[in-house]
């Protein structure tokens, strides 16, 4: 194993502070603090509504709402199920029934991906196991809008009120018929988004913290010589 | 004071009148386009009172009351649900008759409660003369939960939940043969008080007129109230006989006085009236006596003595014999001026305010006196039928000279007291604590009869709000016919001086008592959860059905249908069946939407029921008569309201 070339930021923080180890024990805490706080935020989501319908009508003076997590839709349900019957859309339980199942798989396969970031994330393709925390936030939006396209365009024609088919609006105001609809994300998409993006940005940073290490192609966020330490390793600096 | 409240009001309706145009509304417009009060005022012809009235009065649409009158509909048979202070009716509630817009008495569930449960030796009644209202009280405060309603033309006793405003039970008393002094709850609702009116052998035996004194007789009754179960429990009731005097308007003691009941009376003189022979008619014979007898009854010791055993048995309701009641200190009297009606207990327990109907005066009794002389057994005699009677001025703490027809009185947080006065057509005010001072009389329109206050028979009265309830209306609305409404006028007590703001025509019977509660006392829910609840057991029925789960059951004749209602339809809609057949509907109301609710009515076949959402109903009939009867939902319930209907098809007989 040759000496490890000098990174042209090390060359600069070097220039300013003279010589500092870039793989300081501190800054590894942080990269795999980061990565463990984004898979903890992802888990979290899967317990707490990601989007928000609000629907307001004259005789619904306290407004209908319709609240979708990745497990599910809750909320005025029924009330409008019984709407949408009038124009033939089908029953919101009946949308994204298997990837309401598929949800707690998600999960899953998202947390172990992160277990694999923080064992092998330095190694060649490691990077790939961001991807189901990138997944999730964003599969949820296009999924979302899939069914909402899906529903709105797959109406039964033998309901009393003819509609063209449509789309609902996924985000903010939008209008059917007498209603005023109001879409906004809710805390679970939002931490899922916030754990995708700590995640990433650990495996980035890790990139940049232990560029400079010898074994940097060979572990993963989590660095053994931060947890053992090499005792007379020059690599091995800060607190 | 009157030439700044102009001004002063102006400017304050100002901002809904003008100012309050903001870009949203539109401008606003009043009689003629004026926008400026006093203009309105001219146009209308209204004084500055009349504007402070309306004011105090005016309630904004989505703004809701501060407080419910609950109002017996008299024979109307019914209860009334008013608003204070726009004093709007809410509602009626059907109680004693057939109500088709509720579906009680049209073929539903409610139709075991008006036809069987409520009939009197046999017979069918689907009238009551609903007389005085009680609300269930928790440490005699009115907690809002459940309100007793009297009959007095038949001698019966209904529970109204007010978690749905519906009447839950019908219990007719098998003991006397009319009720006046009910329903009357003690403290903590352990009992509902019924008394009887007018004299007759107990259990509903013959006796001629001239064995009056020895076979007639009134009872009170005191009916268990089980609030677990929300009903009258009648095994765990009792009565205890009472002579044959017409006991009237009762109240029950709380704090120091808790325990007792008290009952005026009149016709002491047990007069029947003419007996068809050359005696004078009742309204004479029993106007004789200057005293009466306010009777004074010990509840918690006749409780013991009934579960002692000293009862007789009496169309299976146990009966305290009068004489045991008399010789056990259950029964005590002390005379009361004359013919009285009121019979009132204030706020605190300490004292009982009787209203001498043919007397001038209210007349209250210090109940400490009146239980230490009791104790002492200081008696100055008994009557015919040896219950003892109290010395009148040694139970008095004083008289207050009220004016013509004193009646009923209830109370303000400051010890005063408000009492109707018939003849005089007024309010008084005056106070318990210092009888003698001067009144303050506010003329009524016309003929007051009861009177009720904010939570003002409570342990804490709120003051704020009287209301008379005038037996005449006369002049104040305008005509319908020789049978007018009653008139409820509204009063605002929170001044120095009463001020009459509102009056409310109540044109369905004639009102007896009512009382006022906090409106936020009452937790009335929104829809019957889960889908599929019988109102009458508080549970999914057996019987209700989930989506998907409607279907049609026959068995030789039966014919079970077994159909959910939803916007806009019924599932099945489409029912044959053959004539004779024992058609049974099974309807549940899937709906859980607030306001939801859908009618269902076959035609010709006078059924009519009313569907909440959430609500169970079954509807039971022989379909005896041949061909196609339309079923339709009775109430608006869409857009697609009309196409929410179906047929029954009554195929005839080969």
């Amino acid at each position: 194993m040759g000496a490890a070339p000098v990174h042209p930021v090390e060359e600069k923080s070097r220039l300013v502070s003279g010589p500092r180890a870039t793989w300081s024990r501190s800054q590894r805490w942080v990269v795999l603090g980061l990565a463990l706080l984004g898979a903890a935020l992802i888990a979290v989501s899967y317990f707490l509504p990601y989007w928000h319908f609000a629907l307001f009508a004259p005789q619904y003076p306290k407004g209908l709402n319709l609240v979708i997590s990745l497990t599910g839709v809750t909320g005025d349900v029924q009330e409008i199920d019984i709407i949408n019957h009038y124009i033939g859309m089908g029953h919101l339980g009946e949308a994204a029934k298997l990837e309401r199942q598929l949800a707690a798989w998600g999960i899953g396969v998202a947390g172990a991906a992160i277990a694999v970031l923080i064992v092998a994330s330095g190694r060649r393709l490691g990077w790939l196991a961001t991807l189901p925390a990138v997944v999730l936030p964003l599969g949820f939006v296009l999924d979302t809008f899939y069914w909402m396209y899906r529903f709105g365009h797959e109406l039964d024609p033998m309901a009393p009120i003819t509609m063209k088919p449509f789309t609902p609006t996924l985000f903010g105001e939008g209008r059917v018929g007498q209603f005023r609809t109001l879409a906004t994300p809710e805390w679970g998409f939002w931490l899922s988004l916030a754990g995708f993006a700590l995640v990433v940005y650990a495996v980035v940073r890790r990139r940049r913290v232990c560029h400079a290490c010898p074994l940097h192609d060979r572990c993963g966020l989590v660095c053994p010589k931060a947890l053992v330490g090499v005792p007379g390793d020059p690599g091995v600096g800060g607190r | 004071m009157r030439i700044l409240a102009v001004p002063l009001l102006a400017a304050a309706l100002g901002v809904s009148l003008g100012a309050g145009c903001g870009p949203d509304a539109p401008g606003p417009s009043a009689p003629g386009g004026a926008v400026d009060l006093k203009q309105v005022m001219a146009q209308r012809g209204l004084t500055d009172a009349d504007v402070i009235a309306a004011a105090k009065t005016y309630t904004p649409t989505g703004k809701h009351d501060e407080y419910v009158i609950l109002a017996s509909g008299g024979h109307g048979g019914n209860l009334v649900a008013i608003g204070v202070p726009s004093m709007r009716i809410l509602k009626y509630v059907a109680v004693f008759g057939p109500e088709p817009w509720q579906g009680y008495g049209y073929g539903g569930l409610g139709d075991k409660l008006l036809y069987e449960d409520s009939k009197q030796g046999g017979k069918q009644i689907t009238w009551g003369d609903v007389h005085h209202p009680n609300l269930s009280e928790t440490n005699g405060e009115y907690d809002g939960e459940f309100i007793f309603v009297n009959d007095k033309a038949n001698a019966r006793i209904a529970v109204v939940d007010l978690k749905d405003f519906t009447t839950k039970q019908i219990i007719a008393n098998r003991l006397v043969m009319s009720d006046h002094g009910g329903a009357f709850v003690t403290p903590n609702t352990e009992y509902v008080v019924e008394t009887s009116q007018y004299p007759a052998p107990l259990g509903g035996a013959y006796a001629p007129l001239s064995e009056y004194k020895d076979k007639y007789r009134g009872a009170a009754t005191f009916w268990k109230f089980d609030r677990s179960r929300g009903r009258i429990d009648e095994a765990a009731s009792f009565a205890i006989e009472l002579p044959p005097y017409s006991q009237d308007l009762a109240d029950a003691g709380k704090f120091d006085s808790d325990g007792w009941v008290f009952i005026g009376s009149w016709n002491t003189e047990m007069s029947a009236g003419t007996e068809g022979k050359d005696k004078p008619p009742m309204e004479s014979g029993a106007s004789q006596n200057d005293m009466d007898y306010l009777h004074i009854i010990d509840w918690k010791k006749a409780e013991q003595l009934v579960q002692a055993g000293k009862t007789t048995d009496i169309n299976g309701m146990r009966v305290l014999p009068l004489a045991t009641a008399a010789a056990e200190g259950v029964l005590t009297f002390v005379g009361e001026p004359k013919s009285p009606h009121g019979c009132d207990v204030t706020p605190d327990g300490k004292a009982i305010v009787v209203g001498g109907k043919l007397d001038t005066h209210a007349t209250v009794f210090e109940f400490a006196k009146v239980k230490e002389l009791i104790a002492k057994k200081d008696f100055e005699g008994r009557d015919a039928y040896g219950v003892p009677i109290l010395n009148f001025q040694k139970a008095l703490r004083g008289q207050q000279e009220i004016g013509l027809g004193p009646l009923h009185t209830v109370f303000d947080e400051k010890g005063n007291a408000y009492t109707s006065v018939f003849l005089d057509s007024t309010v008084v005010k005056w106070n318990y604590n210092q009888i003698g001072q001067p009144t303050e009389a506010l003329p009524v329109h016309y003929n007051i009869g009861h009177i009720t206050a904010a939570e003002g028979d409570s342990a804490s009265p709120d003051g704020r709000y009287v209301v008379a309830m005038n037996k005449m209306a006369q002049d104040r609305h305008l005509g319908v016919g020789p049978l007018l409404p009653q008139n409820f006028q509204l009063i605002d007590i929170t001044g120095p001086k009463m001020e009459l703001i509102y009056d409310l025509p109540i044109p369905l019977g004639e009102p007896h008592y009512a009382q006022m509660i906090k409106a936020d006392k009452l937790k009335t829910i929104q829809v019957y959860t889960p889908a599929g609840t019988d109102p009458y057991t508080d549970e999914v029925s057996p019987h209700a059905v989930a989506a998907g789960g409607e279907r049609i059951e026959r068995n030789g004749n039966k014919v079970d249908v077994y159909m959910s209602v939803i916007r806009s339809h019924f599932t099945p809609d489409t029912i044959e069946v053959n004539q004779g057949d024992l058609v049974t509907f099974h309807l549940t109301n899937l709906e859980q939407a607030f306001d939801q609710t859908h009618g269902f009515a076959v035609d010709m076949y006078n059924l009519n029921v009313s569907l909440e959402p959430g609500k169970y109903e079954r509807v039971s009939f022989v379909a005896d008569r041949p061909g196609v009867f339309p079923l339709y939902c009775t109430e608006f319930c869409s857009a697609l309201h009309l196409e929410m209907a179906g047929y029954l098809l009554v195929k005839p007989r080969a």
